[in-house]
Order: structure tokens, then sequence, then C-alpha cells
């Protein structure tokens, strides 16, 4: 199931309130466990067990290292042993083929891939769960004796599918103890239209301009349409994404969690450096605390410091996807932040602050034809495109036409883009005093109802699907 | 603090006030059937089942179904629209809103389809070399009327593929030329403004050029009655752009002055009809389908038409309005639509005496249509 859908918006998350909230305490727990059962069944119904079964591995290994505490052999050992179990699961389902056809095609072997579909959410589940016994192993975390209220925290459907990667130390205490209230819900709500908006009516029309440009054939793109279709897509994968954690926070929000930020306005980001500080927080957090720092960090000689962030970098890609193009888009990255340490970022701050902006924009749109195109000879093509190298024309009546039927929508991405919005929101409520209580209590509510009235009826046009050709 | 708080509880209860009124009228309001608009069947409630739980079919269904018979479908998809229109967007679902309420539907860069099409005619032809074929390749009202697309819309040019059609098609099969004819009349009613159909007014110049091609004497525009029999059309191309404030296609119906009678059979009825035409369909939305009663797998049209030619017609619904007109000139019609059409064309040919052969398509069907390999 998908938080963009009408199925969820006004049936799955409508019960799911009204049970929750008439539920007594003692059984929210229960009652999200379930909700989050179904919700994850809902579009596979086998994967279900997978999930299941990662919590109860990192249950009975949570136990198991509070029962050793006094032995750290053994506890060391029941940690390593839930992080080979993960990885196995993870590894399994979703890199085998990607190892199966390398190995075909460094031996020439004619091995068979399993072909199997992804289960839904395996690289979130998966890093949450290692996170929960790392945590319990390191004292950063108390290990969680109900096996109902563990299990609520793994399959937590607001952030089960795509992240953000929570932690469990971050909603331990909420876990057991937490309070909802009228401020929460109304702030979880807004946060959450704001996700709705991001995607279904930001995210979702952007990516249909990159559509378009994409299957152009390459040799007839202008230089100005290439450029254009891949901001397009920087656009689109930013809301998207961000949008579907906002949405995750803001539900959280709204069932007592606190989830921490996932995205901080990437693209005002004036270094790569500074980019990976604002963009899937919760992912570079995460390698940050049980990757980078474990093997040392930056706390051991040069050469080592740069090995770290490398196999960091290369997670991260791998991370992504099963494919090569992402280990070289983590790779990518991981080259400039060790260009940036070095000496670089001493170098870009004595430039000016447009400069710096620029420079780091057309590093990331550069990631971004990396990231998207999995054959290495299509990114190759498209850059080149880009770059003018290819007696492509540099402007077309296509590229205008593209620019002036969006031109309204990109402003919108570009303002919001950038904090500007929250910060006239703050500012607007220390000036207006009088009117504030219309703003408060009509304006502003009255805004995001219409962005989900707006959302709604997007959504139900996606559905809108006219068997025109057959019976014409 | 207090006023932060009545603003939230403002906002939660509109929340619920909305969320709860969609679902009663959702639960209120029953099911329906089929949607005019989209012209397809609406999913109805599946079946619930361990079975359809457990292999997922029963949640697509259900999420198709809530999804179809959502409250005022046909209005939220209007408001979309109109907000699409509102942010300066030219095109909804791939049709352009242009100039003079025309709807124009976007043609890309035809791909491989199209010359294999190209090629299955030609080695159709060669099987059949004693018979006379003809292509009659029609333009789409995005080319005729490129004048009122939207500022540097720039589809791609159907010109060029007539020609490359033209050009690559055996040089036995006799091509019609009609671009120039319409382009010619496009400030006539030759194009319905919201459905991707020709009007019988433009499907009677493209007649004359076939005329002229196969050596028939047409008739005249004065040897029909001309009536309009229905202002209301609204066609396929207003439902996929959903833009509900555009005004309505009207029908233009010419009908023989001249004294002539139609034998009409499907194969899928008994019963045989005398007249081309089913006035049921200007009761309902796709009301173009009067003509030979929408797609059928297999129509033959009997008359009283003093010659010996049987006429076979390969086609897509183009042909429809056309036809009307053809019908004066032969004996015997027969009208193949290869969508639905599943058993040996050639078998057909030799079992009816079939001795002229008409391709009728339009450019857009023509670069898209994979039906076409059946002829083998």
């Amino acid at each position: 199931m998908l938080f963009s859908s009408l199925v969820f918006l006004y049936i799955f998350l409508p019960i799911t309130l009204f049970i929750y909230f008439i539920g007594p305490k003692k059984y929210k727990n229960i009652i999200l466990l379930i909700a989050s059962l179904i919700f994850y069944s809902w579009g596979e119904p086998i994967y279900i067990l997978l999930m299941i079964f990662s919590s109860i591995v990192d249950y009975s290994h949570g136990m198991l290292i509070e029962k050793y505490r006094d032995n750290d052999r053994k506890a060391k050992l029941i940690v390593l042993s839930s992080i080979i179990i993960n990885l196995s699961l993870l590894g399994f389902f979703k890199y085998a083929d990607f190892l199966i056809l390398n190995i075909n095609n460094i031996f020439n072997s004619n091995l068979n891939t399993f072909n199997l579909p992804l289960p839904i959410g395996i690289s979130f589940y998966t890093f949450q769960t290692m996170s929960y016994t790392i945590d319990v192993y390191r004292k950063e975390a108390p290990v969680q004796r109900n096996f109902f209220s563990l299990a609520t925290y793994v399959t937590l459907f607001p952030q089960l599918i795509a992240g953000p990667i929570v932690r469990y130390q971050t909603i331990a205490e909420e876990i057991n103890f937490r309070k909802e209230t009228i401020d929460k819900f109304a702030d979880g709500l807004r946060r959450f239209i704001i996700g709705l908006g991001k995607k279904v009516l930001l995210a979702n029309n952007i990516g249909l301009l990159w559509s378009t440009i994409k299957h152009a054939q390459l040799n007839e793109l202008s230089v100005l349409t290439a450029w254009l279709g891949i901001i397009a897509f920087a656009f689109q994968i930013y809301f998207d994404f961000s949008g579907y954690s906002d949405m995750a926070i803001g539900l959280g929000k709204i069932f007592g969690f606190t989830f921490l930020e996932n995205f901080n306005y990437p693209y005002i980001s004036q270094s790569i450096t500074e980019f990976w500080r604002r963009w899937h927080i919760s992912l570079g957090t995460w390698f940050k605390d049980y990757v980078y720092i474990p093997i040392g960090g930056n706390r051991v000689s040069k050469f080592k410091m740069y090995r770290n962030i490398f196999v960091v970098w290369l997670l991260t890609g791998l991370w992504h996807g099963a494919s090569w193009n992402f280990v070289l888009w983590g790779l990518y990255f991981g080259t400039i932040l060790v260009i940036e340490k070095t000496f670089l970022l001493k170098f870009l701050n004595r430039l000016p602050r447009a400069i710096r902006h620029i420079y780091a924009l057309i590093l990331i749109i550069f990631g971004w034809v990396l990231f998207e195109f999995d054959n290495l000879t299509n990114v190759i093509s498209y850059l080149k495109v880009m770059l003018g190298f290819n007696n492509n024309k540099f402007i077309d009546t296509e590229f205008i036409y593209y620019l002036y039927t969006n031109i309204i929508l990109i402003i919108i991405l570009i303002i919001a883009s950038t904090p500007i919005i929250s910060y006239t929101n703050n500012k607007t409520f220390y000036k207006l005093k009088n009117k504030e209580i219309l703003y408060r209590n009509v304006l502003i509510p009255l805004l995001y109802l219409i962005i989900l009235f707006i959302s709604t009826a997007y959504l139900v046009d996606s559905t809108f699907n006219p068997f025109l050709y057959f019976r014409f | 603090m207090k006023s932060k708080q009545s603003g939230n509880k403002i906002l939660i209860f509109g929340f619920i006030l909305f969320i709860t009124l969609i679902n009663i009228f959702n639960i209120v309001i029953p099911d329906k059937e089929f949607s005019e608009s989209e012209n397809r069947l609406l999913e109805q409630m599946p079946k619930l089942s361990f079975k359809n739980l457990s292999n997922g079919r029963f949640t697509k269904r259900f999420e198709k179904y809530i999804s179809d018979q959502f409250v005022n479908r046909d209005g939220w998809v209007g408001l979309k629209s109109d907000i699409e229109r509102l942010r300066l967007q030219k095109e909804n679902k791939g049709i352009f809103f242009g100039k003079d309420e025309f709807l124009l539907e976007n043609y890309e860069k035809p791909n491989d389809v199209l010359n294999n099409n190209i090629t299955t005619l030609n080695k159709f032809k060669d099987k059949l070399s004693n018979i006379d074929m003809f292509f009659l390749l029609a333009p789409n009202s995005v080319n005729i009327y490129n004048d009122k697309l939207p500022l540097f819309a720039n589809p791609y040019n159907q010109v060029k593929v007539i020609e490359h059609v033209e050009n690559n098609l055996n040089e036995n099969i006799n091509f019609v030329s009609v671009y120039e004819t319409l382009k010619k009349h496009k400030d006539e009613y030759i194009y319905f403004r919201t459905d991707h159909h020709w009007t019988m007014r433009g499907a009677y110049y493209a007649y004359l050029q076939y005329a002229k091609k196969a050596k028939i004497k047409p008739y005249t525009l004065d040897d029909f009655n001309d009536d309009i029999i229905s202002d209301s059309f609204y066609g396929t191309y207003y439902s996929k752009a959903s833009n509900y404030r555009l005004k309505p296609d009207e029908l233009e119906l010419f009908t023989p002055k001249f004294n002539v009678n139609y034998e009409v059979c499907f194969s899928d009825k008994d019963d045989c009809i005398d007249t081309l035409y089913n006035f049921d369909h200007l009761e309902k939305k796709d009301k173009y389908a009067l003509f030979l009663d929408g797609n059928k797998p297999l129509v033959t049209i009997s008359t009283d038409v003093n010659n010996n030619d049987k006429l076979l017609i390969l086609k897509d619904s183009y042909a429809h309005s056309l036809i009307p007109f053809l019908a004066n000139n032969y004996r015997e019609i027969h009208i193949l639509d290869l969508r639905y059409f599943n058993l040996s064309v050639h078998d057909y040919i030799k079992d009816n005496d079939i001795n002229k052969i008409l391709f009728l398509y339009n450019v857009s069907t023509f670069s898209k249509d994979t039906n076409l390999t059946k002829l083998k």
C-alpha cells in the first residue's frame, strides 16, 4: 500500500486512526502492529513472514545480549549473528541476482537468476533491526523485553516502506511511553499533507516532464532540453523522497512518535559535504555510526581515513540499488568528499556564495545522471549532450515548450526547495497580531485542506483509464 | 498558546469532517457499472476469499474498486484538468489544448511498428498480385490543424510519415493521397474538435480522392441530404483531456437523395438491417459509433448498385464515416476489423471472390496497430 493512494487516505488511515484513538493505552501498540501488518501484507502477503522473522531474530538476539552482559565475547558474537542474518536476508533478496550476473560476466557462466521480487522496505527494516541489536549491545538503548513492542517498532507502517531509517534508540522511550496530543496530531497532519502534496502535485508532475525528455532520441535532444530534463529528475527525486519522509514523520507524530528529520533543504547546499548532511540524513547517520566510526572514522592515519570514506560511500551507493551505476554514484560522491575535505572546501570558502552554490548544484546534477541511467553508456551519452559534445542543437522549440508549460511548477519547485516558506510563515506570525487569529484558525487549516483536496483530484485522475482504442 | 490550540483543533476537525463526508458519499451512493466518459466497465466490489487475499488479487481489485467508484470521479478529473491549464500546461494526458476549442492529440515519431506494417502490406500484395489494392492514409487533426496548436508545441510531422509510407509501399498498391485536399478544405467542418475522427464531410473529400484513383464515379454532396443530427457530441479527446468547459461537436450526416437499397449484415448477429446507421448511439456518449454500429469483426453490405465489384475493406474506425459514400458505388462491400477478426483473411478473400481491396487507416492508428500481422 502507498500513502499516496485513495485506499490509504480514505479507508486505511481513517479506520486505523479511529481504532487507535478509541483503543485503551495498553492496546495501542498492538493496534499499530496489526495495522502495520495489514499495511505491509496489502501488497505482498508472503514477504510479511520475512519481516516477522527479522523481528523474532532481533528480539531473541536482544534478549541474549542482555543475558550475556558479563561475557563480552559472547555478546559480540550475538551482535555478529544478528548482523549476518539480517545482511544475508538483504543480500539474498536484493543482491543475489546482481552477484550472479557479475559472476556470469566474469566467468562466462550461465547461472540462472532467481528473479525474486524485492520485498518492500527490506533495505529499511533490516537496517533498523540491526540498529536495535547494536544499540542494545552498546547500551545506547535498553533491551525491549516485550516482543510485541519490538515488533511494533520493526513493522511501524509510517516508516516501513521508504524510511526514514529510524534507529531504535530514537523511539525506545516512545514505544512504551508516549503521549498523543492535539498539537502533535495537528503538527503531524500538517506534515503529512505537505508530504502528500510534494509527492502527488510536485514530484509526479515534474516527473512527467522528465519521462517525456528521457524517452526522446538522444541525437534529437537540444542541450538545454537535456539540462532541463535532468533538473526535472533532480526535483522529482527530491520531492518524491522527501515528500514520503514528510508523510512518514507526520504519521509518526500523529501516533505520538518523534522521528528525526531526513531532509534539510539539500538543494541550498554550497558543497557536497553540506549536501550529504542535508540529504537522506538517516542513512548518512546510520553509516556513520555503524560503519564509519567502528572502522576508525577519522581517528586514524590519513590513508586509512580515506579508505574508510570510500568504504562508506561504496556501501552507500550499493544500498541504493543492486547495479554498478549506483556503486559508481557512491564512489563519485566519496571522491568529491575526500577532495573537499583535503583542500577544496578551504578554497571554496574564499569564493562568493553564489559560486559555491552553483558548484554544488552542478556536481549534484551530474550525480543524478549517473544515478538515473543504469547503463554506463547511456550515462556518457547523456552527459555528452549536456556538454554540447554531440553536435546537438543548443536550443529548440521543444525546450521552449517544455519550459513555459512547466514554468509555474518549476517556480514552485524552486521556492519549495528553499526554507523561504517556513521562514516567511514564522515571520508572519509576529507581524499579524490581530489578524493572527484569522490566519491561524482559518487560512492555514483551509490551505492544508485545499492541498488535500487537490491531491485527491490528482490521485483520482491517475486512475482515470479511458478504454478508447478498442471501443472506438 | 491558546490560539494555536484552536487552529489545530479546527484543522483536525476539518480533516475529519472532509474524510467522513467523502466516505459517507462513497458508501451511500450506489456503485456505477459503466463509465460513459471512460467508455469502460467500472470495477465492482471484489469477492473476499482466502485465496484471493493470499495471491494479492483481492487487494489489487479492491484498490481499483475504490478508485473506480470514488464519488464524483469525473468531477475530480475535470478539476485536475482545470488546474493543469491554470498552471499554463498546454496538454493533459497526451492531448493538446488548442486554439478555438480544438483538442489535438500529440503525435510522436513512429517506431518500428510503422515499418513492420508497411512490410506486411507489401508481402500481402505480393501474394495477391491479381487483385487491385488501394491504401488510403488519413492524417489526424493534429496535423491538418497545426496552426491551432499551442505555442511551440511540436508534434511529429505526419506529412513525413505519409510520404515515407507512400515511398516504401509496393508500387502496385495504389496510394490514395488525401492530405492536400483535406488541407485545402480545413476551414470546413472536416474534423471533430473533441474526437479523434474526421467528420463525414472530411471523409467525403477523401472519398473523392479514392474515386479518382479507383476510377469510379463519385457522387457529389448535392446528391445527399445534409442534416445536423446531434449538437452535443463529446468525443474521445474530450474524455482524455478531461476539459469539461468546451463546446460540443456537431454531427453532420449525409443521406442519399437518390434511391438505393442496402442490406447490412453483422457477423455477430443473425438479422440483417437495411440501414448503415444505428441511431441508438445518439443517446449515448460515443455518438460516432452510429456509423455502422461501431467496431465489429465483420460487416457485409450488399446493395442494388449495378456492378460486379466485391470490395474488401481492412480498416480502422476512420472508414466508418467514409463507407456510407462507398456503399453507393459497389454491389458488395466486406468490412474486416483486424483487431477482432481472427480467421484467415486469405481464405475469406478466396471464399468471397473479392476483387478489390482497400486499406483505410489514420496515421496515428497505422503507426501503432500491431494487428496487421494477422494478414499472414
